[in-house]
């Protein structure tokens, strides 16, 4: 396999899906009709209902989904599964679940007058379903703020050339927010400011290294200086760490990969004897410098920083995404190598690693059978449930005629389908290194492809580190912002204190706080993935019930979420059992972990009972609609 | 007056760049314009809420200055009216 067929079987799926299978829903089931007016004609404000091209509405749709997500979950499946499984569900996921949640998530709420998936949910299903929905938002943005988190928290210790950059992101952040909104400055000179400025930075971290006579990296100045700041931080507590827990799944970004004899060196974040991944004090450190650029994020005006930094990540994530995507076309084609003189088109990960089907030999061993586990580990890129909250209050209501629902909604998916494979295609031909490193050692062989050698891997490597740390970092900021604004309106009613967004804000931080520090990355990760998917099923079921309460036919979106339902209970309890065989019961555990372990099963069970209490309300809407007819509406046209 | 011109998409080759454009802005900075507009039309409608609460029963201003102010409101009390009634959610505080 190679990055040529990656990109062939790219554009014969999104083709096939859009033109045999999502054209013919939107022609027949939904009945797309541009005479019919629109939310954003009918309610127009000129704020949120808006009638918005459609090129625009595909750019700001697209945005909105692809975050961080289609790049965490290739990469962390691919490591436990191989690349063709993932390759597979990302196919099949996004041509019959992904557009179709996408797209009639948009549409429903079209019809519906442009409200909210939680206000047709309350319509439609129970009124319960709205509040349990709520809740069900509040753990997830926390499971979500805590994946991503952990794994920024653990690469900014574990690689000393990557903190500059991120420094930089944030000052040319808050620099941008004062040339743009307080300067008047123009945007074009402010972005090419900023983002010439924040890439320059990246590229410093890795500047000036070289390899001693042992083949080990010796540091540039840069990132010289932060291995000092780290080990005079590391030094308060004598070199020892403030916790150690085990990562039975081996998908923790700190544990270092098998060397040559097969076995784990062991490092200063781990030890290879005890197998205890060690939290030292300078995880800490950049644990609370991520906590600290999310309060900014999060409690600022948005145009002072959150904007800003999104705005330069877009940039630094476009260029990444744009000369990485260059090199997975040319790469084949033109036959270049790597420094080890390795075809850079070829990929070097195994096809298909162990399908976990079997039950774990040994004991306080980790279970992941390939389903439903790959199906959470995977979610954006093939199916997302935060796709149909933004599609719903976002999009719908800028959604300038109805036959504009399929090229956005569908149309962004297939995008995040693409951006989901060039990210498995990033990992795949690396081969080497664990979790971002694999994603940033392979985006550098792609830019040094795509540039025809012009820029060398190592700042390759250097953008590709970078451009991840941002995408997730914007997105955690933000994730903060709406966890806040979240807890505010579920609980402020009944604590008056949460109302104050300094309180909420560090309320929803120290439960992220508790739960990364406690709990195995991986298990977080497919936590967050069960609840994202769950919610998709959920915005499924609404979407099959109103289908119903319409007397049109459910079944495009009633068997996916059938699908999506069971395989994401299912991965919630076996997410929880794992947590429970390999740390809970784990007699070589204690303290925290184990307090961390329990506060997860806790909060599996809870989303379990949550999402039984919806499919239960859904199943009784869905049976009502079926004994009743629907009156007929008059359909309302523009003038 | 003259009729206002109907806006016609450019076709071709200038079609495709002008839809590119348009794609970045929607990736780049549309969501900045759309929070602009927001804090724009929240401090318009404290603006309205203070100068016409009378329409919703809250006499913060006399109906001097009121009446006084109205043709310049009139514009923006549909928006305004739509707006405040309109039933909202955490969602809506969300995006």
């Amino acid at each position: 396999m190679n990055t040529l067929w990656i990109v062939v079987i790219a554009t014969v799926v999104i083709y096939l899906a859009y033109n045999f299978y999502a054209r013919r829903i939107d022609r027949d089931i939904i009945k797309a009709d541009a005479k019919r007016a629109t939310p954003a004609k009918m309610y127009m404000d000129g704020v949120d209902f808006m009638p918005t091209s459609k090129n625009v509405l595909y750019g700001y749709h697209f945005k909105s989904i692809a975050a961080a997500g289609p790049i965490v979950g290739p990469i962390t499946a691919a490591n436990l599964w191989g690349w063709f499984p993932c390759l597979l569900w990302l196919v099949i996921g996004v041509s019959f679940i992904g557009w179709v949640s996408d797209y009639s998530a948009i549409m429903v709420s079209v019809r519906n007058d442009g409200n909210s998936l939680s206000a047709i949910s309350h319509k439609l299903i129970a009124p319960r379903t709205r509040t349990i929905l709520f809740i069900f938002i509040f753990f997830y943005l926390m499971l979500l703020a805590g994946a991503f988190v952990g794994i920024l928290a653990a690469i900014l210790s574990a690689r000393p050339d990557v903190p500059f950059g991120i420094i930089m992101l944030a000052l040319m952040g808050l620099l941008a927010g004062q040339m743009m909104y307080r300067w008047k400055m123009n945007l074009i000179l402010v972005t090419v400011i900023v983002v010439a400025v924040t890439l320059g930075a990246m590229a410093l971290g890795p500047w000036g290294q070289t390899k001693n006579e042992k083949g080990a990296v010796v540091p540039g100045p840069v990132a010289a200086a932060v291995v000092s700041l780290n080990a005079s931080i590391d030094n308060l507590n004598a070199k020892r760490p403030i916790l150690s827990l085990e990562d039975p799944t081996y998908a923790d970004p700190r544990i270092p990969l098998p060397g040559a004899d097969g076995k784990r060196p062991t490092t200063p974040a781990y030890d290879s004897a005890t197998k205890q991944i060690r939290t030292l004090p300078n995880y800490l450190l950049w644990m609370v410098f991520l906590f600290a650029f999310s309060y900014c994020g999060a409690n600022m005006p948005i145009w002072r920083f959150a904007q800003p930094v999104n705005y330069i990540g877009f940039w630094v994530m476009l260029i990444t995404i744009v000369l990485s995507a260059i090199g997975a076309l040319v790469a084949p084609l033109t036959g270049v190598t790597d420094a080890a003189g390795k075809a850079i088109g070829a990929f070097a990960l195994t096809a298909v690693k162990d399908l976990g089907f079997a039950a774990p030999a040994k004991p306080f061993t980790a279970w992941q059978p390939l389903w439903p586990m790959l199906f959470v580990t995977i979610a954006c890129g093939a199916i997302s449930g935060w796709h149909a909250l933004v599609g719903s209050v976002g999009t719908a209501r800028q959604l300038e005629y109805e036959t504009d629902g399929l090229p956005v909604g569908g149309g962004s998916m297939f995008g995040e389908y693409t951006l989901a494979l060039l990210s498995l295609v990033a990992v795949s031909i690396a081969g080497v290194g664990g979790g971002g490193g694999r994603f940033a050692a392979g985006v550098g062989k792609l830019i040094y492809a795509g540039t025809f050698k012009g820029i060398p891997e190592v700042f390759g490597t250097a953008l590709g580190f970078g451009a991840f740390v941002v995408i997730v970092l914007t997105v955690t900021q933000l994730v903060f912002r709406v966890m806040r604004v979240t807890l505010t309106e579920w609980a402020g009613e009944a604590i008056p204190l949460v109302r104050n967004m300094h309180v909420s804000s560090i309320i929803s931080m120290v439960l992220t706080l508790a739960l990364v520090l406690t709990g195995t990355w991986v298990y977080l990760w497919q936590m967050f993935g069960a609840s994202n998917q769950l919610m998709a099923a959920l915005s499924l079921l609404v979407v099959t019930v109103w289908l119903k309460s319409e007397k049109r036919n459910p079944s495009y979106a009633l068997y996916p979420m059938l699908f999506m339902y069971v395989t994401t209970l299912f991965a919630t309890a076996v997410t929880a059992r794992n947590l429970y065989v390999t740390i809970a019961s784990n007699p070589a555990m204690s303290g925290l972990p184990v307090a961390g372990a329990w506060a997860m099963i806790v909060l599996a069970v809870l989303l379990i009972i949550a999402a039984l209490f919806i499919g239960w309300d859904g199943l009784k809407a869905y049976q009502k609609y079926s004994a009743t007819p629907a009156a007929p509406k008059p359909a309302i046209t523009t003038a | 007056m003259s009729e206002k011109k109907k806006y016609v998409r450019p076709s071709g080759l200038k079609g495709l760049w002008h839809g590119f454009k348009e794609t970045i802005y929607g990736m780049s900075a549309h969501d900045m314009s759309r929070a602009a507009l927001r804090t724009r039309a929240s401090m318009e409608h404290l603006f309205i809420l203070i100068t016409m609460g009378d329409l919703l029963g809250i006499p913060i201003l006399p109906p001097y200055y009121s009446l006084r102010l109205l043709p310049h409101v009139v514009p923006q009390i549909a928006t305004w009216k739509r707006r405040m009634l309109r039933e909202k959610d955490v969602s809506d505080a969300m995006f």
